[in-house]
């Protein structure tokens, strides 16, 4: 294989790449120089690729510790000063009346799966990710997008696992809240 | 804490339960509030969905 086959079969991943890493930095300048740098590291690093794994899921791991690096310089920044407040769990109480017993039950969404085949569902889940406190979004994204463990995150963020499982069910619990009201008890569900 | 746990708790476990490792009297106590629970038996199904619809948007 040729430098430029190589190269333009990594450049067919851009897309996908991008599409990630705005998902998880949910900054259009930032996630493009991240998968430029992702691109030219690959193209760099065009040894290290052994043909065991796919292309994209090589890249993808590249781009990984990519978006890694970022966050860990944002932590250092004032916009990350209030991951100590999301990790405060004292609020969630709320959900639930004093014997423990929950104070709006989770309504019936009959076959979720179904929403998975319409565009529209994910402007609306895109819409309820975009209301989720900044770090709560970005933690949950580390798990869910990139598919990092706890171990892991935990360590990049130099949080605690206690921490963790707080901030990710705050996500969890207002990502099905939002959905609730703006997809599955609405018209969207019946379209 | 008991064997049958409330709704707040087992709705928490069952969160930390899509991240690793938990232990298994705990496990345990959140498959007995699920026999009995539906609302959080819906919970537990919209968390696995959440992933699922996280999962595909990926894609």
């Amino acid at each position: 294989m040729t430098n430029s086959d190589f190269a333009s079969r990594c450049n067919s991943h851009r897309g996908y790449l991008l599409r990630v890493a705005v998902l998880q930095l949910r900054d259009n300048d930032v996630a493009e120089d991240v998968v430029q740098d992702t691109l030219l590291a690959a193209l760099q690093g065009e040894g290290g690729f052994s043909g065991r794994s796919s292309l994209k899921t090589w890249l993808t791991g590249i781009l990984k510790h990519k978006i890694v690096d970022v966050i860990r310089r944002k932590r250092r920044e004032p916009v990350l000063a209030s991951l100590d407040e999301e990790c405060q769990i004292d609020d969630l109480d709320a959900l639930f009346d004093e014997s423990g017993h929950w104070e709006n039950p989770p309504a019936d969404w009959g076959n979720p799966e179904s929403a998975l085949s319409q565009l529209q569902f994910f402007d609306v889940m895109q819409m309820c990710l975009d209301k989720l406190p900044p770090n709560t979004a970005r933690v949950f994204m580390m798990r869910e997008v990139m598919d990092l463990t706890s171990e892991e995150i935990c360590k990049e963020l130099s949080i605690t696992p206690t921490n963790l499982w707080v901030i990710l069910y705050r996500a969890r619990i207002a990502l099905r809240q939002c959905l609730e009201q703006n997809w599955f008890a609405s018209s969207g569900r019946a379209a | 804490m008991g064997l049958l746990i409330s709704c707040k708790d087992a709705s928490r476990l069952i969160s930390r339960m899509q991240d690793g490792n938990v232990p298994f009297a705990e496990r345990a106590r959140i498959r007995l509030h699920l026999l009995f629970c539906d609302a959080c038996s819906g919970f537990e199904r919209q968390l696995r969905f959440l992933r699922a619809a996280l999962r595909s948007y990926r894609q």
